[in-house]
């Protein structure tokens, strides 16, 4: 008994001691690897050490290697009563106190200009913001991410939240391939930044026309606390800016995980950080609590014409040309309620159009004499454009799809690859119907009694259909370059390419005709001249069925040397669930000496 | 081999030379990859590239970028309608009776939540005395919306 009650004392005496972890122990806590930005293997570059090349966030002049020198140091300079490197590291303050049970000694309470700093940020809730892609500009598909801090007041709106972003700084003009290495292989230098969110909404939603998807994270108080405190740890802090991985998304994931982390965002190694992923990485986390949909200018714009007849929709469109069609009898005898719709969409038509470039005096007289009619008018409440699919909901971003079929009277096997991104034809829940954006893909080919041949491989293929309509009359657009293997005189070769051109489309109801005229530079063994070029035209419709996607398209192009080929083909994509598609096409491809029909199954499997 | 070379010029030549980003004219800091950017050469390098991120702004205390200079974390009416572009939102809002804007600007100018629907319909009705022309600045709005605050029996005392 006696044995025993002293052991207890001796546990008990030492308890401390072991709670106390010792500075290598404290040097591998994940909270201040996520602290000093170390990756811990997550991309490629600098791992087991800190993102971070910049001197003024160590402490210590090998901090950015060394985890434990920078602990050490940290602690000897954050210990000390009032010290001045408290202000500039108040998170690091915070962790080391609470590891190491520094006395209550003011702590930050001399830092007065982080305290002002702290009074004035919001913090009671933090949400991601996805502003999606925008009409014809299939590139922004990838999107881009930042942080939003809001008050909480529900009803007091986001416009006065703040916006935590992280963006690339380049200066003046670059050379493009240099621009490219940069990007890909470090040297443009990222920073955070904290703007108001109004600006944003002004940016995104406004003046380009992205839909926004505010992603709101169920962080707790405490977790926010080190957010913040980090953030102004962070400021004028240069890190490197990496399109592909160490992006805009990857930085914001990474704040997120200091808040949380025991999560496992940061588990999986990430090669190429697209913002739709990060979302997606979220949600599997369990950070996402809510989702809303903040709709573009130009949605809001469709809704609005969505309620108005076509009549109604031509006086919209007069009354935007000219305010004092409001007084003329055509107006006057609408329905009260009509007026208003007619209005707004006048002035919203008249916005959009007028978004960019110099501020004109006789728009801004005419948009104040238009708000003026609709002032006068009964406001019509919800008229809200209708929800789409949020885009961490589409399919994943790579592809491999595996099939076969006939050409000619030879059976083949295929299998395609595809890094990014999406073709119009996938399933078009979470995308922008009309947009294809894709990226280094490949097919490979094994016919009946030949070797193994490379089918395709598009190095970038991007299609942009924006349909036209009384108020919107945008040029639709596609460029395309590889390597695709077609019928040149009677027999296939692959041809190196680049290929692209404007077009017009339409849109009614799921239906999306379209047209393109094009121009085609290529390199073949066939002909004589190093690059061959053609002129053709492409047109074709587009149905995206409630169950099934459907594409017809027929092209034609004609070669400098008189050569001319033609390609109509018909495919259709009928998807299994979000991630797998079964795909049917048959086109015929040739020229004046011998043209081919195909017939092509495949499964297509979406991942990542 | 040498056609692949060739092929690569092929399609780097389409990038041509215009990769930098547009300006945010007047702006200290050039500004940035591919937000804001319609090119399409633009488009192809963020096909390539992953096209993410971007922006031209700097700083965490504040808002500073050499194109907005109010740098405020917070707001009390006239230097939020003075933001580009929010004065037009807000008369929007106005116009209509409400919306987002509307609502901020209420927030900023400390308007309590049970006096807001009030405020608002009172803006509303009041819609050309606070919006007399296009050429208006935020400093004669705020000093408009104060006039017809002080003539409202409940709003006068917050003005």
């Amino acid at each position: 008994m006696k044995s025993i009650n002293l052991a207890l004392i001796l546990v008990l005496a030492s308890a401390p001691l072991w709670a106390r972890a010792t500075n290598e122990e404290l040097a591998e806590h994940p909270r201040w690897k996520a602290l000093l930005h170390i990756n811990e293997g997550t991309t490629w570059r600098y791992q087991g050490r800190s993102y971070i090349d910049d001197p003024e966030f160590f402490l210590h002049e090998s901090g950015a290697t060394d985890a434990r020198a920078e602990l050490e140091a940290s602690i000897e300079q954050l210990r000390p009563a009032e010290s001045e490197a408290r202000c500039d590291f108040p998170a690091r303050y915070r962790f080391l106190s609470q590891q190491l049970d520094w006395p209550d000694d003011g702590a930050l309470s001399h830092c007065s200009d982080y305290q002002e700093w702290r009074e004035a940020m919001p913090e009671e809730r933090v949400a991601l913001i996805f502003p999606a892609s925008y009409l014809n500009s299939p590139s922004s598909m990838f999107g881009h991410t930042l942080l939003r801090i809001d008050r909480g007041n529900d009803e007091d709106g986001v416009w006065l939240s703040r916006a935590i972003n992280f963006g690339a700084t380049v200066q003046g003009q670059e050379n493009s391939i240099l621009y490219i290495y940069r990007g890909l292989f470090g040297g443009y230098p990222g920073y955070f930044s904290n703007v108001p969110y109004m600006n944003k909404i002004r940016d995104y939603a406004h003046l380009e026309n992205r839909d926004m998807w505010e992603y709101q994270l169920n962080l707790t108080q405490g977790e926010r606390e080190w957010l913040l405190a980090h953030l102004w740890e962070l400021e004028d802090i240069e890190f490197d800016y990496l399109f592909l991985d160490e992006n805009c998304s990857f930085r914001l994931l990474e704040l997120i995980h200091l808040a949380r982390p025991d999560s496992t965002l940061m588990d999986d190694f990430r090669f190429a950080e697209v913002p739709a992923n990060t979302v997606r990485s979220l949600d599997r986390a369990g950070f996402i609590e809510s989702v809303d949909y903040r709709p573009s200018k130009a949605n809001e714009l469709d809704a609005l014409v969505d309620r108005l007849s076509a009549s109604e929709q031509d006086l919209a469109l007069a009354l935007a040309r000219d305010a004092s069609v409001a007084e003329e009898e055509a107006f006057q005898a609408l329905a009260p309620r009509s007026r208003n719709l007619v209005a707004r969409a006048a002035y919203a038509h008249l916005r959009l159009q007028n978004r960019e470039g110099e501020r004109s005096q006789e728009v801004a007289q005419r948009g104040l004499a238009l708000l003026r009619v609709v002032n006068r008018t009964p406001t019509v409440p919800d008229i809200d454009p209708q929800r789409p699919v949020s885009p961490e909901k589409g399919h994943g971003t790579k592809m491999l799809a595996a099939g076969g079929g006939m050409l000619g009277d030879r059976g083949f096997g295929e299998l395609q690859a595809r890094f990014s991104y999406h073709d119009w034809l996938d399933n078009p829940e979470g995308y922008l119907n009309g947009a294809a954006i894709e990226a280094f893909n490949a097919r490979i080919r094994r016919t009946e009694g030949d070797d193994l041949t490379l089918e395709q491989l598009d190095v970038v293929n991007i299609k942009s259909l924006a349909p036209r309509n009384r108020f919107r009359k945008p040029v639709s657009w596609f460029v395309n370059g590889g390597l695709d293997r077609r019928f040149i005189g009677s027999k296939r070769h692959l041809t190196r390419h680049v290929q692209g051109g404007p077009g017009l489309a339409w849109e009614m109801g799921p239906v999306i005709p379209y047209a393109y005229a094009m121009a085609r530079a290529e390199n073949n063994s066939a002909h004589d001249v190093l690059v061959s070029t053609a002129a053709g035209a492409r047109a074709g419709v587009l149905w995206y069925a409630e169950s099934f996607q459907l594409g017809l398209e027929a092209e034609g192009l004609y070669y400098h040397n008189d050569d001319r080929r033609y390609r109509p083909s018909a495919t259709l994509n009928v998807p299994v669930g979000r991630n797998h598609a079964l795909r049917a096409r048959i086109e015929r491809d040739g020229g004046p000496d011998r043209a081919e029909t195909e017939f092509h199954l495949s499964w297509r499997y979406y991942f990542d | 081999m040498r056609k692949t070379l060739l092929a690569a010029a092929l399609v780097a030549t389409s990038f041509g030379a215009q990769a930098s980003a547009p300006g945010g004219s007047g702006c200290g800091w050039g500004n940035m990859l591919f937000e804001g950017s319609n090119g399409m050469p633009m488009h192809l390098l963020a096909t390539l590239v992953n096209g993410t991120s971007g922006n031209r702004t700097f700083g965490i205390t504040s808002g500073t970028n050499g194109c907005d200079t109010s740098g405020a974390l917070s707001y009390n009416g006239e230097n939020m309608l003075a933001q580009a572009g929010v004065m037009e939102e807000v008369a929007q809002d106005m116009a209509m009776g409400d919306g987002e804007a509307l609502t901020a600007l209420s927030v900023s100018m400390g308007i309590p939540a049970e006096e807001r629907a009030h405020f608002k319909k009172t803006m509303h009705e009041n819609f050309n005395t606070i919006f007399p022309s296009e050429d208006v600045t935020a400093e004669e709005v705020m000093g408009n919306i104060q006039t017809v605050m002080n003539k409202d029996k409940q709003l006068a005392s917050l003005s």
